[in-house]
């Protein structure tokens, strides 16, 4: 069957087994950055955002995104420019959106496995609550599973990159 | 990993065109609200129906509670302005014990009910709220939550769909509590409990007490709730209702957690649920 | 040299990969997609314990896209080991491709390679397979007993210890007379602690991806720790010359362990030489718990002697290790529980370490980070806390009167290797006493420790334990590393060494930059590619930054020198008065760029290409150490455990990357508070993973952990490179004694069994009343 979606801004017509999840749509047509770990929806890695909410993309059919916006890790730093997803509705001058900064400089990446879907998570976050406790930073990344950093410096970035985002509302 | 036998993806756009569609099917037809289930329990299934584009994505704050449509996700539901205020705001409470974002932002408050899992949290909160379940199969249905999974309406509900789930409001000298047991904090419950106490001159006059995950699906504690209305609700009451619920409750052992164990978790979670609400119904 | 006198090192520098990961660039095995790309899958075994009797694979060679289909019967019957150990490996030759004989549930019977994964899967379902079973040993104890099964009962097997009795491994070392030991002791106290099948979970399951060449060679691009083992073993396994074979590491979605293993190079290898096209093969989630390698289980007793005073006098050390079906990492990881343990209470001279590690028909144990220790630390930091009660002496305080220190030796670095005879050493940096002191103070140790307080039904409490490690394996390691300089002053650096998320590329750059005066930004870094750079032992045992680390150090050295030679012709200078330094040779008064450097190299005077190779090979091993402290609350109706707070201070040498080294910390931590708390593989009656999947096995999630103070303590190591030691495993040695004791100190009852999961929490708890 086709769907017609937007994948990272771009309007895509894909033609797509009807069984088919969004994660082996994705992947086959050109998004690695969507991580496969389980499966099962337990470990996160392949974490998009589905019209805005991060959802696991193995567990979301692709037909069922027909007509849907998708944003992959690829494109995080251009979402939230243009839409003006984050309440600031501002842009920031970077290459990378404040998250992936913010995870970069935190060393909050070690393998980078769990990292993509980790960030779309902490996308969605920030998109609908700028200013998190701690609490609900781990809340938000709980269906993120990682076994590199025990956390501490995800969720030290996730922090970072909030107040980066408050930053450049004031 | 994909659904190698669908051969159908239907959405359709009203819900009478729904029913034809799945009352017309082959054997494997399903309908799929978030599809987490769909995905991940019925690899066989040949035929789907897409429930999303039947406008039944929706809470409305209606005169004697609040209504909610069958593909609202958990996410929708626990941001939604008509729950923050709803029985000291038990629902978002509940529900952020449920599984983690990523799977809130997807699965819906229809298919939760509809896949039954026996673990659920939010089954169980929505016994102990006395919820209501509206279904459509050519008419429209409303049957107490309690009843959907037994006799005539598990008939009906094999080839109904449902549209959506009822919480009445309940007076102001009412007040509610959950209690989740789990192995980490993005885990199903290994227990889950909830009560839904009404005082009248300190002394319980409604009790619906409810336990799930025992490892099977929730059901009220009947003999709880009669130990406990009518009588004074004090720490005594609580902690003869506690043991009632350990001893009278069916329980049983399974690789997450021994029947002895579950029978410990029904007692401390009923106690622990009813002392909060002791709390929340003096503060 | 002090901290500040550094230039690039110490400082907490964002990874050399970083950016590549956060934009999620294609960079891992199953990234790339070759042409022609068949997909392989494995059938496996559903009887623990069987003989095959027949494998009819007609239907499935028949099922249209099926491209090849192997068996015991069209496969090498060379017996070998899964272990990416140094040659000869110390793990026994008790492994074949496809055996007659299946020992496990999840052992290889078959596998496919079709044009998709849906063709593979109906291809698998079709192969007809006839199993005779044999009596399973579900448990050590039962492989031992007499008139037990015999499970590598084939004639062919080399290397095992005592096979008729499923004695995979055997160790014995004692130093003085333990007996003499125990009897001239004040206070004896003994326990024995059990640890349970876990898993390393890396979020990147084992996946391999295999290739010819244009000229005809065997090209595997594998989520591996080492690569130039996988190249030696395929080739053994195939009977290829290593040389027409190529590895590439490209980047992993971590290991901890489980990639220290050959599971799918073979397979897919084979595949690919069979049909001369691309071949992709990965584990699902599943098969990773079902087939893939798991931590030994172990049954520990731990007898300690002590003086009145608290000077340790005697300690003996018994293990009863599981190591599954094969014998991979068995006598190792083995040796390593008292190895890794028992020198760092020097002061008792009469010690005596043995243990079996045993075949049973349960899923194969491995490497897996900490290798032994933690399972020796539970035991041996439990009894400490004993003692130390019997003796009526601060726990801490015990454990300072007993640790070794700078200076110091143990006996046992010499009597216990790795599955051999150790090496005699002195220890050059320890600052565990700071350790101790900076942790204790920080969690707030003499305030709260002994005073157990109840919160309604929970009970407060505080607990520590010490650690150390290795950094490598002295006289069996070895880490090799090239730089190579191009003329705007940038230097490849090619690297043996395999980071696996580590960071190991970054401090290793590090290294090399800080030796040659230039920032992070110039060093190109390439790693872990059989045919582009040269030999490393690769990422396990702690060595990556210790012997690799030195490898780098001496190349950058090397080339430096090379470097001050030309200038000096260019300057007029002699070479003894040239010094590196941002990007410039500097001589008296004048300097010339590192860029006019290399040109002048290439292209100008008596050309020559810039370029050194070092490689290091160590002959000492140089420990961390750690001082671990928890606080925890145990709800004591249900028995749960919560950790409230925990703090980690450790000894790593010089921090070359700060922060990366704190994520080692904290990622070992929190990997081994799942191992306390709640992580286990459950087994069937007849050896079934029942919980394969991470819905079932849990591992910590975010909101799981508690706030984790790690504090570096620094001490200057005399032979790493730079000051550095390696603490990529210590922190996985400590949550289970630590919390264990703080368990104690809150309720006052000692767990013996982990996971501590809340019910056997409790069933302590009421056994104790």
């Amino acid at each position: 069957m086709n769907i017609v979606l937007t994948i990272n801004g771009i309007r895509r017509e894909l033609t797509i087994d009807p069984g088919e999840t969004l994660l082996h749509l994705l992947r086959r047509v050109g998004y690695k950055g969507v991580k496969k770990g389980c499966e099962t929806g337990d470990c996160g890695a392949c974490a998009v955002l589905l019209d805005d909410r991060a959802v696991n993309s193995c567990l979301v059919l692709a037909a069922k995104a027909d007509g849907h916006e998708i944003v992959t890790i690829e494109g995080l730093a251009q979402w939230g420019k243009e839409d003006e997803i984050y309440p600031i509705g501002q842009a920031w001058d970077d290459e990378l959106h404040p998250i992936q900064r913010a995870f970069l400089d935190a060393g909050a990446v070690q393998c980078g496995y769990c990292t993509p879907g980790m960030m779309i998570s902490a996308a969605d976050l920030l998109a609908h609550n700028p200013n998190p406790t701690e609490r609900e930073i781990k809340e938000a990344i709980a269906g993120n599973l990682c076994r590199c950093t025990g956390y501490v410096k995800q969720i030290e970035a996730i922090s970072k990159a909030a107040e980066i985002i408050r930053g450049l509302h004031e | 990993m994909s659904l190698a036998r669908l051969k159908e993806y239907l959405q359709p756009a009203s819900l009478d065109e729904a029913l034809t569609l799945l009352q017309n099917g082959p054997e494997k037809t399903r309908l799929i609200g978030g599809g987490i289930d769909i995905v991940l329990h019925n690899k066989d299934v040949e035929r789907l129906i897409d429930l999303s584009r039947l406008s039944l994505a929706y809470v409305n704050q209606e005169e004697t509670g609040i209504s909610v449509g069958a593909t609202t996700t958990m996410t929708q539901l626990l941001e939604a302005s008509p729950v923050q205020g709803y029985l000291g705001g038990i629902i978002p409470e509940v529900l952020h014990l449920v599984a983690s974002p990523l799977l809130r932002n997807l699965g819906t408050i229809g298919g939760t009910l509809a896949s039954a899992h026996p673990w659920s949290d939010i089954i169980t909160l929505f016994l102990a709220l006395a919820a209501d379940v509206t279904l459509f199969d050519g008419e429209h249905h409303t049957v107490p939550l309690v009843e959907l999974y037994r006799g005539k309406y598990r008939k009906i509900l094999s080839g109904a769909i449902i549209t959506g789930v009822f919480v009445p409001n309940h007076p102001s000298n009412t007040a509610a509590a959950f209690r989740k047991f789990s192995r980490t904090g993005f885990d199903i419950a290994l227990l889950n409990c909830a009560c839904l106490i009404q005082l009248a001159n300190d002394r319980c006059s409604k009790a619906r007490v409810v336990a799930g995950g025992t490892p099977w699906l929730a059901s009220r504690l009947t003999s709880v709730e009669e130990a406990l209305i009518g009588e004074p609700f004090e720490s005594r009451s609580i902690v003869k209702a506690a043991i009632m619920a350990e001893s009278t409750a069916a329980v049983h052992g399974d690789t997450r957690a021994s029947a002895d164990y579950r029978r410990e978790l029904i007692r401390i979670g009923i106690e622990r649920c009813l002392i909060q609400v002791m709390q929340r119904s003096s503060g | 040299m002090s901290k500040g006198d550094f230039y690039v090192v110490g400082k907490s520098l964002p990874k050399v990969d970083g950016i590549s990961l956060v934009t999620g660039k294609p960079r891992f095995v199953a990234d790339i997609e070759l042409p022609g790309m068949l997909y392989a899958k494995i059938l496996t075994s559903p009887h623990p314990h069987a003989r095959i009797v027949g494998i009819d694979t007609s239907k499935a060679e028949k099922l249209p896209g099926v491209a090849s289909v192997l068996t015991h019967d069209n496969t090498p019957h060379t017996r070998y080991t899964t272990a990416g150990q140094g040659y000869p490996e110390p793990s026994p030759y008790d492994t074949m491709m496809f055996d007659s004989k299946v020992r496990f549930v999840g052992d290889r019977v078959a596998a496919v390679a079709a044009e998709n994964e849906q063709v593979a899967d109906e291809a698998l379902r079709l192969i007809r397979v006839d199993y005779a079973p044999i009596p399973e040993i579900i448990s050590p104890d039962d492989a031992i007993a007499a008139g037990a099964p015999v499970i590598h009962d084939e004639r062919d097997a080399r290397g095992i210890h005592d096979a008729r009795h499923n004695i995979a491994a055997s160790v014995d070392i004692a130093t003085g007379d333990v007996g003499a030991g125990f009897s001239e002791s004040d206070v004896v106290v003994e326990t024995t602690c059990e640890t349970q099948y876990a898993q390393h979970v890396p979020l990147e399951p084992h996946v391999c991806l295999s290739w010819l060449d244009e000229d005809g060679r065997l090209v595997i691009r594998t989520s591996t720790q080492v690569p130039f083992h996988v190249r030696r073993i395929v080739a053994h396994v195939l009977n290829l010359p290593v040389g027409k074979i190529r590895v590439i590491k490209p980047r992993i979605g971590g290991a901890f362990g489980t990639k220290q293993e050959i599971v799918l190079e073979d397979l897919a290898g084979l595949f690919t030489l069979r049909t001369g096209r691309p071949v992709l093969l990965e584990l699902t989630r599943k098969e990773e718990f079902v087939s893939s390698r798991t931590r030994h289980p172990m049954r520990v007793r731990v007898k300690l002697g002590a003086k009145k005073n608290g000077t340790l006098h005697a300690i003996e050390m018994e293990a009863l290790s599981n190591t599954g079906a094969y014998g991979t990492h068995g006598l190792t990881v083995l040796s390593n529980v008292g190895s890794k343990t028992l020198p760092l209470y020097n002061k008792a001279d009469n010690v005596h370490f043995f243990g079996k590690a045993v075949y049973t028909n349960l899923p194969v144990a491995g490497a897996y980070r900490g290798y032994g220790a933690p399972q020796g630390y539970f035991p041996l930091e439990t009894a400490m806390d004993e003692l130390a009660e019997r003796l009526g002496i601060d726990p801490l305080v015990l454990r300072r009167r007993n640790h070794i220190q700078t200076g110091e030796t143990s006996p046992i670095f010499e009597r216990l290797g790795e599955g051999r005879e150790g090496v005699a050493q002195t220890i050059k940096s320890c600052a565990l006493d700071r350790c101790i002191e900076a942790g204790a103070e920080r969690i707030g140790w003499t305030d709260k420790r002994g005073k157990r307080h109840m919160e309604g039904k929970t009970a407060y409490g505080i607990g520590m334990s010490i650690h150390m490690q290795g950094s490598g394996i002295p006289y069996i390691d070895m880490g090799a590393a090239t730089i190579k300089m191009n003329e705007d002053g940038s230097f490849n650096l090619l690297l043996g060494a395999t980071d696996l998320g580590t960071g190991s590329d970054t401090i290793l750059a590090q290294i090399a930059a800080e030796v040659l005066g230039v920032p992070l930004s110039k060093m190109i870094v390439y790693s872990s590619d059989t045919d582009r750079t040269p030999f490393d032992v690769g990422a396990y045992a702690s060595s990556t930054t210790y012997v690799s680390g030195q490898a780098v150090e001496q190349a950058a050295k090397k080339i430096r020198g090379q470097i001050i030679s030309v200038a000096s012709a260019m300057l007029g200078e002699d070479m003894e008065g040239l010094i590196l330094a941002d990007e410039h040779v500097i001589g008296e008064g004048k300097s010339v760029s590192l860029a006019e450097v290399c040109r002048h190299a290439l292209y100008e005077s008596d050309q020559f290409q810039p370029a050194a190779t070092a490689s290091y090979f160590p002959r000492e091993t140089a420990p961390p150490f750690m001082a671990s402290f928890a606080e925890v609350a145990v709800d004591t109706e249900t028995g749960a455990v919560g950790v409230v707070r925990y703090v980690a201070a450790v000894d790593c040498g010089t921090a070359i990357n700060p922060r990366l080294a704190e994520g080692q910390v904290e990622g070992a931590v929190v990997n081994g508070i799942g191992y306390a708390l709640t992580e286990e593989m459950l087994l069937s009656k007849h050896g079934r993973v029942q919980n394969p999947s991470l819905f079932d096995y849990k591992i910590p999630c975010a909101l799981d952990i508690p706030p984790i103070d790690v504090i570096l303590v620094e001490s200057h190591e005399p032979t790493g490179p730079m000051g550095a030691k390696s603490i990529a495993e210590i922190g996985i040695n400590a949550p289970i004694p630590t919390i264990a004791n703080a368990v104690y100190d809150a309720v006052g009852i000692r767990l013996s069994k982990t996971p501590f999961t809340p019910e056997r929490v409790l069933q302590a708890i009421r056994k104790a009343k």
